[in-house]
């Protein structure tokens, strides 16, 4: 629908690796009823996202909430099929039927709210036998031992796989909700908020779980936070993400420390920060998200971005390379 | 300004809050944090008399610029609380009424409590609502809440909290609900009307970063009790209990350019695992044999036999 330029090849990624996955101008659009005659609106939810994820890294995607990471995430994990774009997992397409089957299978979730994610009426082996009973052909002895050995590995007992979820606490729950992620030993997968309902002492455990498991079974993550101080940790690379598309993409440490794009500056410095020495002169950005139903023409950031110029109103700005990272403003 | 003294909480056998002493002198700004279940919130219900059977509320003493909240009858206290005494909560959409305009519900307390009618009423409510930063404040009174953002509903709310100047806001929660561009936002807003009204601002929530940015003085709260007390930011520079410390060392913050965080092993004890000595024994990293038998006073600030002294996690 709107041919944005090909930027495919993401700041930061390694070379020498393979990618598992790479996505290509990837857009999701909705078309919403605005009343009995009124004609049909479209949201650009996911407008023309493009990246790769190589073996054991972590993309973190950052954005306040209507930014599309969401809906990126339905479209990585092939829940829902993307308008347009391009999505290859492995190096195959997965807008091939044949191979969604397989590729769904090297995609897990893990999801923000540990108490709504698990079946209440299963106990805790049922749940993560499943998987293993649906895709594989192993039979129950084996399934067992499997699902002992990754039980072990989150930090659950051999007693609690036969308890049902009401019977743990969030964090206990949200290990249970990443063995099941972990039970097919996927290539990738995609956590969507998974620490935001926990308490600090408990996110502190599940940073580590999430940590370790990479290191063990070089996952590779697409980590979705709006927590900057977890992405900090966990990412090696940023996407910050505006109303449907990507304004900074880059290495970590570069976007943290140097921060380009006006919005990512502003969503670093509204940060609060636990230490004197680590705030950082407030950027003050007035006014909140734009409707997507009725998005501002030119930069989608440009009525509340403090740098903001007139062509800003006219012209979308593109991705392009600035200081080692992928920025979208014409403005720099 | 306000002292609590020794607040009990308990429904059924569990207790929420389990002997709080807190004070607040006027127009200063306390942070209460801890993790959920800690009984921050709880405490400060239990002080606006919103606990309803069969909880219970004890306290030794329980005073608002001199006057015993205790002895108070139920019409007599709300008629002081929501007057001086305001509060905020963290989901502004579920504390509004769907069904009335928010102009309604603004000129609503207005005449309750300050016997505005009409068109003073309109006028000042206007008013509040260009206070709290809204912007076409004349027409955002015609609309319900279910038309505002979350942000927006949230300055509705600090509106109504403030239509009565109070002397002490407590903010539960505020910002929790909202994204980081609108929590500073509000975080302003509360600090400008903090120190324009020279009101008392007591800030619950889970956010050691927020309390670090906004309050003077802390308080850390553990499975009902304060565990910790005193100014910013020389608590968080230099924690006294292995608790604070704890949750210090746990924040991503904290461990820049290592790949593991420091976690804090354990949960906190429910009501059928609460230890009889020390309630953080079971998870502290220092717990001695005496810790398991008695449980710590608050001496100097801290409730524990063995502070940590001149160590700090920065």
């Amino acid at each position: 629908m709107n041919a944005a330029p090909d930027k495919s090849v993401a700041a930061g990624a390694s070379a020498g690796t393979a990618p598992l996955l790479v996505a290509r101008d990837l857009a999701r659009h909705y078309r919403v009823s605005r009343g009995w005659f009124a004609p049909k609106a479209t949201v650009r939810a996911l407008d023309g996202v493009s990246f790769s994820l190589a073996p054991g890294k972590t993309l973190a995607v950052v954005g306040e909430s209507g930014c599309g990471k969401s809906t990126l995430a339905r479209a990585l994990t092939l829940i829902e099929t993307p308008t347009s774009g391009d999505l290859r997992i492995h190096g195959r397409d997965a807008a091939d039927a044949s191979a969604r089957q397989a590729l769904r299978r090297d995609v897990q979730m893990v999801f923000q709210n540990p108490y709504s994610a698990l079946n209440p009426r299963k106990t805790i082996a049922s749940t993560l036998a499943e998987p293993l009973v649906i895709n594989t052909p192993l039979n129950r002895a084996e399934r067992r031992e499997r699902i002992e050995a990754l039980a072990a590995k989150v930090g659950l007992r051999q007693e609690h796989l036969q308890r049902y979820p009401h019977m743990f606490s969030g964090g206990q729950r949200q290990r249970i909700a990443i063995a099941r992620a972990m039970v097919m030993q996927p290539g990738i997968v995609v956590a969507d908020e998974p620490t935001s309902a926990l308490d600090l002492s408990i996110q502190a455990q599940i940073l580590n779980l999430f940590m370790d498991l990479q290191e063990e079974f070089g996952t590779g993550y697409v980590f979705i936070s709006h927590n900057l101080a977890v992405v900090e940790h966990v990412a090696d690379e940023v996407m910050v993400m505006y109303l449907g598309r990507v304004v900074e993409h880059g290495d970590k440490r570069r976007v943290f420390a140097h921060p380009l794009h006006p919005y990512t500056r502003a969503l670093i410095s509204a940060t609060p920060a636990l230490r004197p020495a680590d705030r950082r002169q407030r950027i003050r950005i007035h006014g909140e998200l734009p409707s997507p139903l009725k998005p501002p023409t030119g930069c989608a950031f440009h009525q509340r971005c403090p740098m903001a110029i007139a062509r800003c109103a006219e012209v979308r700005p593109e991705l392009r390379e600035v200081d080692g990272r992928l920025v979208a403003c014409d403005v720099l | 300004m306000l002292e609590i003294r020794d607040l009990r909480v308990r429904f059924g056998a569990f207790p929420a809050v389990d002997g709080v002493d807190l004070d607040v002198a006027p127009g200063e700004v306390l942070g209460i944090v801890g993790e959920s279940g800690s009984g921050k919130s709880v405490s400060m219900m239990a002080l606006m008399g919103l606990i309803d059977p069969p909880g219970q509320v004890n306290a030794a003493a329980l005073r608002f610029q001199g006057q015993d909240l205790l002895g108070m009858s139920a019409s007599q206290r709300r008629r002081l609380i929501g007057k001086d005494v305001a509060m905020v909560f963290q989901d502004a959409l579920a504390s509004l009424n769907p069904s009335y305009t928010v102009g309604h519900q603004l000129e609503e307390v207005l005449r309750t409590h300050l016997g505005l009618r009409g068109a003073a009423a309109r006028q000042r409510a206007k008013e509040l609502l260009e206070q709290v930063e809204i912007p076409d404040a004349a027409s955002r009174l015609k609309a319900y809440p279910h038309e505002l953002s979350g942000g927006m509903n949230q300055r509705v709310m600090i509106a109504l909290a403030i239509a009565c100047s109070p002397k002490l806001l407590i903010a539960d929660e505020p910002t929790t609900a909202l994204d980081v561009t609108i929590q500073a936002q509000i975080m302003d807003l509360l600090l400008r009307l903090q120190r324009e009204q020279g009101m008392a601002l007591v800030m619950i929530t889970h956010d050691l970063a927020v309390v670090a940015e906004m309050a003077q003085r802390v308080a850390v709260m553990y499975a009902g009790q304060v565990v910790e007390t005193g100014p910013l930011p020389e608590v968080f520079e230099a924690p006294k209990h292995p608790y604070t410390a704890a949750l210090m060392a746990a924040i991503p913050e904290h461990n820049r350019g290592a790949r593991r965080l420091q976690a804090l092993p354990g949960i906190v004890p429910g009501a059928l695992d609460r230890p009889t000595g020390c309630l953080f024994s079971p998870r502290c990293a220092r717990v001695q044999p005496h810790c398991r038998e008695a449980r710590p006073d608050v001496v100097e600030g801290v409730r524990c036999f063995y502070p940590l002294i001149e160590e700090s996690v920065a």
